[in-house]
C-alpha cells in the first residue's frame, strides 16, 4: 500500500491577490492529480506545514489545479508570502465528493460565503464543462464588502451565461467603493430563487456562521435534509482518517466528508463550530 | 512447551549481545527503583532486573511500534529484528486496535507496519497487579488470549510456553534452537489454568467497588451537568492520552530541507487547546470539561464505532499518570451508572 504521507512536488506557476485577504496559487504538480469536485488536498509549505484546503478548478482539469487561501493565521501567512517558481508539496485527493449524478437534471442551488468561494468555485466550473447535464445553477455568492469579492474577472462571464443564474451581495459597502448589486449577508439572495426547494438540491459552503443560517433558511424554504450539501470545515489534519483532529462524534470529516448531506450530520454535536 | 526463567534470560542475553544473530534487539519490563515492583520498557541487560511477569509496564507497548517522534516521509525503516517480551494482556488488546486504526483497509502507516513485522511479541500473564489494574471491567482478562506471537504463563522457575501465531511457531523452533526447551504436561496446563483464575479473581475483587453497567451512551447523553464536576481538578496536561496504549492522535511537522520532503509525526493530545481548532481560531471545544469528555466519548463510543472495540483495556495508566488525581473508572462509574460518588483519589 502506498505511504499515505507522501508528497507530490508542485510549482507556483502564477499567483492571484484575489482580495485584501484572498489569494489563488496556480500549481503545477509533478504528475496529474486525479480529483472529484468537493475533495480536498493537504498543501505542504516546505519547513512551514500543511493544510487543508480544496481546489478551486475543476475536476476535469488534472495537470494544473488553483488553490484559493484566505489569510487566517500561522501556515497561510506563509501562503500569502508565496511566489511563482516557489515549491510547494500536495498530498491527496481525500474525503468524499459533491454527488454530481444527483444533481442531473435538477436545478442545482449553490450558496456560499467567503473563503468557502473556493470549492463551490471548483464545482461551479466543474459543472459548467457538462451543463447540459443540468437543468438550472443559480450559485449565490456573498462577501464581506466590494473589495473583499473575488474571482472578479470570472464573474462579469458567468453573469452572462445562459443556463446560469449568479448573484452576488456583500454585508456592507464602505464609502467611497463602488457596488451596484445586493447589499446584506448573502442569504437575502434567496429570495431571488424561483426554483422548486421540495425536489431539488441545494450546495452550502461559507464560514461556519453562514453555513449555520443558510442552511435553516434553506430548510424553511422547504428544502429536504437530505438534499442540502453542506462541506464542513474541520481541522484535517493528516487527510487520510489517521490524527482523529476532525472527528465529529463518530464521522470523521476527511473520510466520511467534507461533503454530508445535512441529514446524515444534523445530529452531531457543534457542527457549526 | 516449557522453559526455564534462567534459560529464557540466557537466550535474551545471547540475543542481545548478538552472539545469536537473528534478533538484535530484546526489550522488557525493566525493575525501577523503590517503587512497588513498577517496570519500565528498556533494552534487555544482565546488570538490570529483568520482570517477565508482574503486571503492565508503565509505559505502554505502543511507544516502541509508534513513537512519540518518528519519520514517516521518506520512510527509514531499520529493518532489525526485535523480540518485545513481558507485554500484558492488556496492551497485547492496545495493539489489536493500534492494529485495525493504523494498518486497516483505509491507510496503513508505514513505519507502524514495519516495526509490527520485524518484532515479535512475547506476552506474559500477569503474576501481580497495580492499584489501577482493572481488565476485568473491561471484559479483559490478567492473561492473553490471542494477539500475541508467544505467550507465557509463570509456574515456579518456569514459563509454560503457547505459540499465537505463524511467526511465533517460527521463534519457538530458533528458541528450542538456542536454549532448553522441554516438555511440559497436563498438570502444568491445570496449574496455569488455576494461576489465571486467581489473578482473574485478584483484579475483580480490587475493583469490587467500581463495577459498572456499558451503558455508554449515558457518557454522551450528559453534556454540562457532570463533566464540568468531573473535570474540576483536570489541568489539561495531556498526560492520560500520552501514556494511553491505544490512543494514536498525531500532529505532522513538516521539516523539508532543501529539496527533500520530510514528514515527523509526534503524539498530539485532545486535552490540549489547539488540537481540534480551525483556521481562523474557532475550536468545537473551546472548554477543558468538553476536551474532557471527548476522551472518554472516544475511548466508549467512537473507537467502538470506528473500529468495533473498546478504546479502553482497562489498564489504568490514565489513571496513575493523572496530574489532578482524577480516577478514570470512577468518572466512567459515576456517569455511565449516575451514581454520586468522588472522582479524585
Ligand atoms: S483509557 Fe486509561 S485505562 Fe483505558 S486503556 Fe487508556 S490508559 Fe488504560
Ligand atoms: S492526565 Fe488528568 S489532568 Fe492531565 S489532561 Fe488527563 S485528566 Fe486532565
Amino acid at each position: 500500500m502506498q505511504n499515505p504521507f507522501e508528497v507530490i512536488p508542485a510549482e507556483i506557476y502564477d499567483v492571484k491577490q484575489e482580495s485584501p485577504l484572498i489569494r489563488t496559487l496556480s500549481l503545477k504538480p509533478e504528475k496529474p492529480i486525479e480529483f472529484q469536485t468537493g475533495q480536498f488536498m493537504e498543501l505542504t509549505i516546505p519547513g512551514v506545514g500543511e493544510a487543508p484546503f480544496t481546489p478551486s478548478t475543476s475536476h476535469f482539469v488534472k495537470d494544473k489545479m488553483d488553490i484559493t487561501i484566505m489569510k487566517t493565521g500561522f501556515m497561510t501567512e506563509y501562503v500569502h508570502q508565496a511566489k511563482v517558481g516557489d515549491k510547494v508539496g500536495l498530498r491527496g485527493p481525500f474525503g468524499t465528493n459533491y454527488p454530481l449524478d444527483k444533481f442531473e437534471g435538477k436545478d442545482l442551488l449553490i450558496l456560499g460565503g467567503g473563503c468557502g468561494l473556493a470549492p463551490l468555485r471548483s464545482l461551479f466550473l466543474t459543472l459548467l464543462d457538462e451543463v447540459d447535464r443540468y437543468r438550472s445553477i443559480t450559485f449565490l455568492a456573498g462577501s464581506k464588502s466590494p473589495k473583499d469579492c473575488i474571482y472578479k474577472d470570472a464573474a462579469a462571464g458567468w453573469k452572462k451565461h445562459p443556463t446560469v443564474k449568479f448573484h452576488r451581495a456583500v454585508d456592507v459597502v464602505p464609502e467611497g467603493e463602488k457596488w451596484d448589486e445586493d447589499v446584506g449577508v448573502v442569504t437575502v439572495l434567496l429570495k431571488k430563487s424561483e426554483i422548486d426547494p421540495a425536489n431539488n438540491p441545494a450546495v452550502v459552503c461559507g464560514p461556519p456562521v453562514m453555513m449555520k443560517f443558510g442552511t435553516m433558511d434553506l430548510l424553511k424554504m422547504g428544502y429536504k435534509e437530505e438534499n442540502i450539501y453542506l462541506s464542513m470545515e474541520k481541522k484535517m489534519y493528516c487527510g487520510h482518517g489517521q490524527c482523529r483532529h476532525c472527528v465529529m462524534g463518530e464521522y470523521y470529516a476527511c473520510k466520511h466528508g467534507p461533503v454530508f448531506p445535512y441529514a446524515q450530520i444534523k445530529d452531531e454535536e457543534a457542527i457549526w463550530e | 512447551m516449557l522453559i526455564k526463567e534462567q534459560a529464557l534470560l540466557s537466550f535474551f542475553e545471547k540475543c542481545a549481545d548478538g552472539s545469536v544473530g537473528a534478533y538484535s534487539e530484546v526489550i522488557v519490563p525493566i525493575l525501577t527503583e523503590g517503587q512497588d515492583g513498577q517496570t519500565r520498557l528498556a533494552p534487555f541487560s544482565k546488570e538490570k532486573t529483568c520482570i517477565l511477569d508482574g503486571f503492565r509496564s508503565v509505559d505502554p507497548t505502543k511507544i516502541l511500534y509508534y513513537m512519540p517522534r518518528e519519520k514517516v516521509l521518506p520512510v527509514e525503516t531499520s529493518n532489525k529484528k526485535r523480540i518485545v517480551a513481558g507485554v500484558k494482556a492488556c496492551d497485547v488488546k492496545a495493539m489489536q486496535v493500534l492494529d485495525t486504526a493504523l494498518a486497516g483497509e483505509d491507510f496503513v502507516d508505514p513505519v507502524y507496519q514495519a516495526w509490527r513485522e520485524d518484532t515479535v511479541l512475547i506476552s506474559t500473564d500477569c503474576s501481580s497487579t497495580a492499584p489501577t489494574c482493572h481488565c476485568t471491567i473491561l471484559g479483559g482478562t490478567p492473561y492473553a488470549e490471542s494477539g500475541f506471537d508467544l505467550n507465557l504463563s509463570k509456574l515456579g522457575d518456569s514459563y509454560i510456553i503457547q505459540t499465537g501465531s505463524e511467526k511465533g511457531e517460527a521463534f519457538l523452533k530458533f528458541l528450542e534452537k538456542n536454549a532448553d526447551v522441554q516438555k511440559s504436561n497436563d498438570a502444568d496446563v491445570k496449574a496455569v489454568q488455576d494461576n489465571r483464575k486467581k489473578m482473574a479473581d485478584q483484579v475483580a475483587a480490587q475493583n469490587k467497588d467500581l463495577e459498572r453497567s456499558d451503558n455508554y451512551p449515558n457518557l454522551r447523553k450528559d453534556m454540562d451537568k457532570e463533566w464540568p464536576v468531573a473535570s474540576e481538578t483536570c489541568v489539561g496536561c495531556g498526560a492520560c492520552t500520552n501514556i494511553c496504549p491505544t490512543c494514536y492522535c498525531l500532529i505532522l511537522n513538516d521539516e523539508t530541507k532543501a529539496q527533500q520532503f520530510v514528514k515527523v509525526r509526534g503524539y498530539d493530545s485532545c486535552q490540549w487547546h489547539g488540537y481540534a481548532r480551525v483556521a481562523g481560531g474557532d475550536s468545537p471545544r473551546p472548554k477543558m470539561s468538553q476536551r474532557f469528555r471527548n476522551r472518554y466519548l472516544c475511548k466508549f463510543l467512537f473507537m467502538q464505532s470506528n473500529f468495533n472495540q473498546l478504546g479502553c483495556t482497562g489498564c489504568g495508566r490514565c489513571t496513575e499518570a493523572c496530574a489532578g488525581n482524577i480516577d478514570f473508572r470512577k468518572v466512567v462509574k459515576r456517569i455511565v451508572d449516575g451514581v454520586e460518588m468522588a472522582v479524585v483519589d
